[in-house]
């Protein structure tokens, strides 16, 4: 009991000394908010827009082939009429200016029509379609090659029905030539095979279904737990200074020639630590549910437990921080250190996701690459309560770590 | 005969090669205020340490009341009050919640943490500056809330080491005054300065350290006169005499 109450008590003095100290608070709770607005702002554009895709079309064809028609009759004359996910059809007039932008990689493709087009298809010995393509721009390649098919299709059957129409009309004319009459009756009935399709303006249309909302990710999701870990353990770090500083001041010494027990000396200064973090933490959630719309997932009892475990991996960082240095200045370079070398690393300033493999198996032997991609899991994914249990056990590992080392620093070299 | 209260015997400690105390026992009496003098380096803040329970001893031991510093260090601490030679104090924090919190280490509740603390604030004459943040004291005030802070939970054994260094000669005699008040209550002290004429003042006996060791110890009366006449001789040529005239860096 005597023990709660010398750990409270200590708590309670650097909770004291924190809130008295304008800079410390200011660089612990406004600068942290500083650094979330201005991300946040600068990357609210990041996936919030269905990207529109290109699609280029080449005719090798004199004017008046019927590549011009399609191509007329499919090309996009007005962007602002198109529906969301419709790509944007660009008539080019120059084959090899566009061959040489796709391999100057300004272009990343488009379907070129041969100039024996018009001839192949009304004299029914074929044509190719060309798809010429970067190899890395696979979304248009695959659009492209959909478009050609579509055409293909479309023509070919034009073709059958034009066909069977002039073998009809051989036929009836070999029959009775002088029956035209007839003949003129009968075109119609064939073409009633088309009756029941709507007349079209084009031979291509391009239907898009959409499923769903397109959402971009709000930014703030990943931004927000980002800085969250980042100024948590800063904080933490830095407090490793305060604990310097105290046994420089010998105010340690005079702790411990009274009545307090070193695990409570320790444990009050982990709980002081903590304490900061925990208000931080409250502070950054609040004002990120209220201000930035921020949605804690399908487990919100997840991110608060993460959130926790976050603040007492860092708290047990500073105390062992200061365990293991000896001045003020060796303490605060490492603490700056650190925090700058491990957020990048561990998905702090970017989310992880995006980044390579090797990076993210680099951010496995951070705590903050834990931190993040446990939060990523939770905020951007909306996975559940299990799925961040790996994330957690980290943390625990890397407290345990950090606090045997601190207990036995502290047992062998307090003062 | 006056009952020991603290006994000191063998100490010794050892940093890497470096010996800063070697062999030193004593004795302090119940109610006695013991100096223990001698030039920088001497091992004399070594020895309050180790009599303090912040460091161990390499070797020997000292009992405190009847309690052994190596095997009962916890009950030793209930009886001591320690005012270290820096100022131990949070400057950010103010002189009430300096002292309030000190108490709340030595076991006082909150309440009790607080009257003592304003009690022992106006035995230093700062009770109008209680609330004032130790940072925009002058260095005579942040002494006496030093020396304050060591007698919360009335400790029975004070440990004062040089507490009056740097401060003016107002501060300076307030805390000769308080002591003296201390021991006339009862409370047994031990006493580390370089000034000589405090320790003639205030000491009921004194011993003088230099390298480690205890190289003189009686009442302040009794080395004057082993040096000549004690009218006429002062302590600090018993301490000149003793420790020799080189500097000591």
């Amino acid at each position: 009991m005597t023990s709660l109450m010398h750990i409270w008590s200590i708590a309670l003095k650097d909770l004291k000394i924190f809130v008295k100290d304008r800079l410390a608070l200011l660089f612990a709770i406004l600068f942290p908010f500083l650094f979330v607005v201005l991300f946040s702002v600068v990357l609210s554009g990041v996936g919030s827009e269905d990207e529109r895709l290109e699609l280029h079309l080449v005719t090798l064809e004199d004017r008046g082939g019927l590549s011009h028609y399609i191509i007329e009759a499919i090309e996009t004359e007005d962007e602002s009429e198109l529906e969301p996910g419709e790509p944007v059809i660009v008539w080019n007039d120059d084959y090899e200016k566009a061959y040489q932008s796709v391999a100057n990689q300004g272009l990343e493709g488009f379907l070129a029509f041969p100039d024996d087009f018009t001839d192949g298809v009304s004299m029914g010995y074929g044509t190719n379609l060309e798809v010429v393509v970067d190899p890395e721009a696979t979304y248009t390649r695959a659009a492209l090659n959909a478009v050609a098919e579509a055409i293909a299709s479309r023509v070919g059957q034009q073709q059958v029905i034009s066909n069977a129409i002039t073998e009809l009309m051989l036929e009836r004319w070999l029959e009775s030539p002088g029956d035209v009459a007839d003949i003129a009756q009968d075109i119609p009935e064939l073409l009633s095979v088309q009756r029941g399709v709507p007349t079209r303006p084009s031979l291509i249309e391009f239907e898009v279904e959409k499923v769903g909302e397109v959402e971009g990710e709000e930014p703030s999701n990943f931004v927000i737990p980002g800085y969250l870990v980042m100024f948590v353990f800063f904080t933490a770090a830095l407090s490793a200074v305060n604990i310097v500083r105290e046994r420089q001041n010998r105010t340690l010494e005079r702790l411990l020639a009274s009545s307090v027990r070193r695990e409570s000396i320790l444990g009050g200064i982990f709980t002081g630590t903590a304490t900061k973090g925990l208000i931080q933490i409250i502070i950054f959630w609040v004002v990120g549910i209220l201000a930035f719309n921020i949605d804690l997932g399908l487990a919100p009892a997840a991110v608060i437990l993460l959130s926790i475990l976050m603040i007492i991996m860092s708290s047990a960082f500073g105390v062992m921080l200061a365990t293991l240095t000896k001045t003020e200045r060796s303490a605060s370079s490492i603490a700056v250190l650190t925090s700058l070398v491990l957020a990048p690393l561990g998905g702090c300033w970017w989310p992880l996701f995006i980044t390579p493999k090797w990076m993210q198996f680099i951010a496995k032997i951070t705590p903050h690459g834990w931190a993040t991609t446990g939060f990523n899991k939770l905020l951007v994914f909306g996975a559940d309560f299990s799925a961040a249990v790996p994330e957690m056990l980290a943390l625990v590992g890397f407290t345990v770590i950090f606090s045997i080392i601190a207990i036995w620093r502290f047992r062998t070299s307090a003062v | 005969m006056a009952e020991a209260f603290l006994v000191a015997q063998g100490l010794h400690k050892s940093f890497n090669e470096h010996k800063a105390v070697n062999g030193v026992s004593f004795t302090i009496y119940k109610g006695e205020i013991f100096g223990l003098l001698g030039p920088n380096g001497a091992g004399k803040t070594t020895t309050i340490r180790m009599l303090s329970t912040v460091l161990k001893p390499d070797r020997g031991d000292v009992t405190v009341g009847e309690y052994s510093i190596r095997h009962d260090a916890d009950a030793v601490r209930s009886l001591i009050g320690v005012c270290p030679q820096e100022l131990a104090l949070y400057e950010d924090l103010s002189a009430l919640d300096n002292m309030v919190f000190f108490g709340r280490m030595v076991g006082l509740d909150g309440k009790e943490a607080q009257a003592q603390a304003m009690a022992h604030l106006e035995l230093m004459g700062l009770t109008e500056r209680a609330k004032g943040k130790i940072a925009k004291f002058s260095g005579g005030m942040k002494r006496r809330v030093n020396l304050a802070i060591a007698l919360m939970g009335y400790p029975e054994l004070l440990f004062l080491d040089e507490p009056t260094v740097g401060i003016d000669p107002q501060s300076r005699n307030n805390i000769y005054e308080t002591i003296e008040g201390l021991r006339d209550k009862g409370m047994t002290i031990l006493y580390t300065t370089h000034y000589m004429e405090e320790a003639d003042r205030l000491c009921d006996r004194v011993a003088i350290m230099d390298g480690g060791r205890i190289i003189a110890m009686d009442t302040p009366y009794q080395l004057k006169g082993q040096a000549g006449s004690p009218e006429q001789v002062t302590l600090e040529d018993v301490f000149l005499k003793l420790t020799g005239r080189s500097l000591r860096d």
